[in-house]
């Protein structure tokens, strides 16, 4: 389900999802900031341990490493095409390519970044509940008839899901090879799966459509009630001030010391080896 | 039935053209309704029913555009020109798909959208919301999100979004036909207490006329787009039940009965009994003529079902168990089965008793958690399923989550083509396979341009083209008018006869009736009953227990045996009892 919603009494359930969205503004702020992997990598530990907190389950956060770590290893191999900086420390050869040590190093935060973002965002999801996101979105001025379209594609995730679930075994009972290992096999029988699934998204849009009018949409859009309420708390206030202090020490200690220059730690790992 | 006042829906003269369409969907309709009527509109697939609900709150023209000529006045308002927002706050309509109506979040999000777009108050939203939830029987489910609920579940929650609405008229086009018969019950018992407790004004578009007639006032038959009959139930499906069988739909199997009967025998009174008990008090009444006639033939329906070669045992289930992984469902309990070689065998029981599951395993989609299942000898769960699908086919519910191909050829060419067939192989196939089906005209055209039969025709022929020695086919009536349900269902009788065996789950119990040799019935997992329609048919009480029911012909002459002490036998149609008269 791309939209998971764990319940729970968490203090990140708790939040206001407004207090959420001050909080991946922060983490983008450090993220942009850090380069080191290892900086990177703490980072990531600690929106782990926000897992903890709220209550999700480790196998969760496992599965979820899984499913990333080829993207990692995606990250730092392509870097070595991407980018060799001036005075590189040149450690091999790829073909006429040279593998240098720093382009790995950046690689490997560009892979932990983008690791780090799709877990917070997912955190977010998984401790919002989608009617107080919308409300949320409602409360910062998103216009009323964006918020109800998010509010119904986020819905719609589970029907297409199922839809497309027997989809594929409709293809498969006809030899489709949709489960085969080889990807480009698995990609030209996916073909198979995605047109009717197209279809049907269209079909359903209109079928949507046809409801939303006939719910009384149209009646009032501006006069339209919203049932849910969210307030902010002194909780709120409290999380947000704290993390933004935070937030705004570390940038300052990385930025005027450059601690975390991204060869930080493997420079300083290096000259206690060869000291 | 009910009280009736002034006039609510007044249409005059009215014709409608969808866009882009030569043909009239509506061709000169002329309705009037008062408050407090419950009106059943039937008719054929294409006859303009859906079109005529939408024009009551305007989504026809507004939201669909075309062409609309004539009048139509909802509650003095002209739904042409009046917002469609504004008359939805007074027309509540409930759509035929249940899926494709609900949009929201959970189940209370569903329920409270319309009252938002109303702009009530926070404290009258959640009133209503817990009440109408609470009408329904949907309250514990307040926080789920609607597509993990079964059909039935999803149509409540669909109708107490309307009940939440309060609207004037409430207009429900085909509520049931998505819902298998305990999901039918549900919402036929809400009906009922809606139209008690409300008083309201309802247009009810339905095929099960059997069901319906008890708690309507009006019947009006459409047909291309124009009102062909009009009356109250005991007029329209009474009377004119041979007219509604020629038009393509079923009417109550005990008014056909009784008419042809009367024909017959030659009896003349002015009586038309629509229920079984008011059949039976009929035979009563006519107790001794009946005695007189009674000659039932010695050949009877289901031995003309039992294919001469029935013969070796092709599909062996033992002790299957199987378990959902994802959501640790346990959807069969240990079921042990045999399917023979040439025959047609019904699947049938209530939403979640495991069929769908049960015949998963024959194809290989799905292996067992426990047990076995052996196809022609090889077990599943070795076997590959690109082998098992060369001897087992399957033919899904719906042909446009199957149908992806440029043109219809492609279509037919996709299934021997997975299975690596030479280039003169698939074509030799393919011809071959669109010749039987009638499909050579349309091989080079595109499956999505051909309406819904000739899709379903395509969808069945792909299948055919790995040339199975079983079919196994999936509730292949679902949304589907009587007259298409017959036409599919004799294809699969004559694909029987040329020697494949036929696997089908159904809910339509008449379908069972005639068309089936023998039946296995699944309850909760577990396999309950099994034998030839006869047998199970018989069994009422059991049944009931179920929540299915034997067709209505032969229950009445079950009850009649027993209320007439005559030894009657049992028939499985409505020709089959009327051969038991001469």
């Amino acid at each position: 389900m791309a939209y998971e919603y764990y319940p729970g009494t968490s203090l990140l359930h708790r939040l206001d999802p407004r207090t959420k969205i001050i909080l991946f503004l922060y983490i983008i702020v450090l993220v942009m900031l850090i380069q080191d992997p290892v900086g990177m990598f703490t980072l990531l530990l600690i929106v782990i341990s926000l897992y903890k907190i709220a209550g999700i389950p480790m196998s969760k956060v496992k599965s979820m490493l899984i499913a990333l770590s080829p993207v990692i290893v995606l990250f730092v191999f392509l870097n070595i095409f991407i980018s060799v900086p001036p005075n590189a420390r040149i450690i091999g050869y790829l073909g006429s390519q040279p593998v240098a040590i720093e382009s790995l190093i950046m690689g490997l935060t560009g892979g932990l970044r983008f690791t780090l973002f799709v877990f917070f965002a997912r955190l977010l999801t998984m401790t919002t509940s989608i009617s107080d996101l919308l409300v949320a979105l409602t409360k910062l001025r998103m216009p009323v008839e964006a918020v109800v379209a998010l509010g119904i594609a986020f819905s719609s995730v589970g029907v297409l899901i199922n839809q497309l679930g027997t989809i594929k075994e409709a293809q498969m009972s006809r030899g489709s090879r949709v489960e085969s290992r080889n990807p480009l096999v698995k990609a030209k029988a996916l073909i198979s799966v995605v047109v009717p699934g197209i279809y049907l998204t269209i079909l359903r849009g209109l079928d949507i459509a046809k409801t939303v009018e006939s719910r009384a949409f149209t009646y009032n859009p501006k006069g339209r009630t919203t049932r849910k309420t969210i307030k902010l708390t002194k909780t709120d206030y409290a999380v947000i001030i704290v993390a933004g202090m935070l937030t705004v020490i570390v940038a300052v200690v990385v930025y005027m010391f450059k601690i975390l220059h991204y060869t930080y730690t493997f420079d300083y790992i290096l000259s206690l080896l060869t000291a | 039935m009910s009280e009736q006042g002034d006039v609510v829906i007044n249409i005059e003269n009215l014709r409608y053209k969808y866009p882009g369409k030569e043909e009239y969907a509506l061709d000169g309709i002329n309705l009037k309704v008062r408050r407090g009527e419950i009106v059943l509109i039937t008719g054929r697939s294409g006859a303009g029913k859906s079109t005529l609900c939408y024009t009551l709150n305007g989504l026809v023209p507004q939201f669909f555009g075309g062409t609309i000529e004539g009048k139509v006045s909802v509650l003095g308002y002209d739904t042409t020109k009046t917002p469609v927002g504004f008359m939805s706050s007074k027309v509540g309509i409930l759509f035929s798909e249940p899926a494709s109506q609900l949009i929201s979040a959970t189940v209370e999000d569903e329920v409270a959208f319309p009252l938002e777009n109303l702009g009530l108050s926070v404290e009258e939203i959640n009133r209503r919301v817990e009440e109408a939830l609470r009408f329904v029987g949907m309250l514990e489910y307040r926080d789920k999100p609607p597509y993990t609920l079964s059909g039935g579940q999803q149509q409540a929650v669909a109708l107490a979004t309307v009940l939440a609405m309060k609207p004037e008229i409430y207009v429900l086009d085909e509520p049931t036909s998505a819902l298998d018969p305990i999901g039918t019950l549900l919402i036929l018992e809400l009906f009922k207490k809606i139209a008690k407790t409300e008083k309201k004004t309802f247009i009810i578009v339905e095929h099960k006329l059997e069901e319906f007639s008890s708690i309507v006032d009006r019947v009006v038959v459409m047909d291309k787009g124009k009102i062909v009959a009009e009356g109250s139930p005991r007029e329209v499906l009474g009377k004119k039940a041979e007219f509604l069988k020629k038009l393509g739909l079923e009417s109550p199997q005990v008014s056909l009965f009784i008419q042809r009967l009367k024909e017959k025998l030659g009896i003349n009174d002015d009586e038309t009994p629509i229920s079984i008990e008011e059949g039976v008090e009929w035979m009563k009444k006519h107790k001794k003529i009946i005695e007189e006639h009674l000659n039932p033939p010695s050949n009877r329906i289901d031995e003309a079902n039992t294919p001469r070669n029935v013969g070796k045992k092709i599909i062996e289930v033992r002790d299957l168990v199987h378990i959902y992984p994802t959501t640790q469902t346990v959807a069969l309990k240990g079921v042990s089965l045999d399917v023979y070689e040439g025959e047609m065998l019904a699947i049938i029981g209530h939403n979640g008793s495991g069929k769908t599951t049960l015949v998963k395993h024959f194809n290989g989609l799905l292996k067992p958690t426990k047990g076995y299942v052996k196809v022609y000898g090889r077990d599943t769960r070795t076997t590959p399923m690109y082998e098992l699908i060369k001897l087992v086919g399957y033919v899904f519910q719906d042909p446009d989550k199957q149908i992806f191909s440029r043109r219809v050829y492609d279509e037919l060419a996709f299934g021997p083509r997975n299975l690596g067939y030479t280039k003169e192989e698939v074509d030799r196939i393919v011809k071959d396979v669109a010749k039987t089906f009638g499909l050579d005209k349309y091989l080079n055209s595109t499956p999505f341009s051909l309406s819904r039969g000739d899709r379903q025709k395509v969808a069945i022929a792909s299948i055919l083209a790995l040339n199975p020695k079983v079919l196994v086919v999936d509730e292949p009536t679902t949304g589907q008018d009587p007259t298409d349900r017959r036409i599919i269902m004799d294809l699969m009788k004559k694909l029987n006869k040329e020697g494949k065996t036929i696997v089908f789950i159904t809910h339509d119990m008449n379908l069972v009736a005639e068309y089936a040799s023998r039946v296995v019935v699944l309850h909760n997992g577990v396999k309950v009953m099994e034998g030839t329609p006869r047998e199970i048919f018989s069994r009422v009480e059991e049944l009931k227990k179920l929540k299915l029911k034997p067709p209505s012909i032969t229950e009445l002459f079950i009850r009649a045996r027993d209320e007439l002490s005559i030894d009657l036998p049992l028939p499985l149609t409505v020709d089959e009892a009327l051969s038991y008269f001469k």
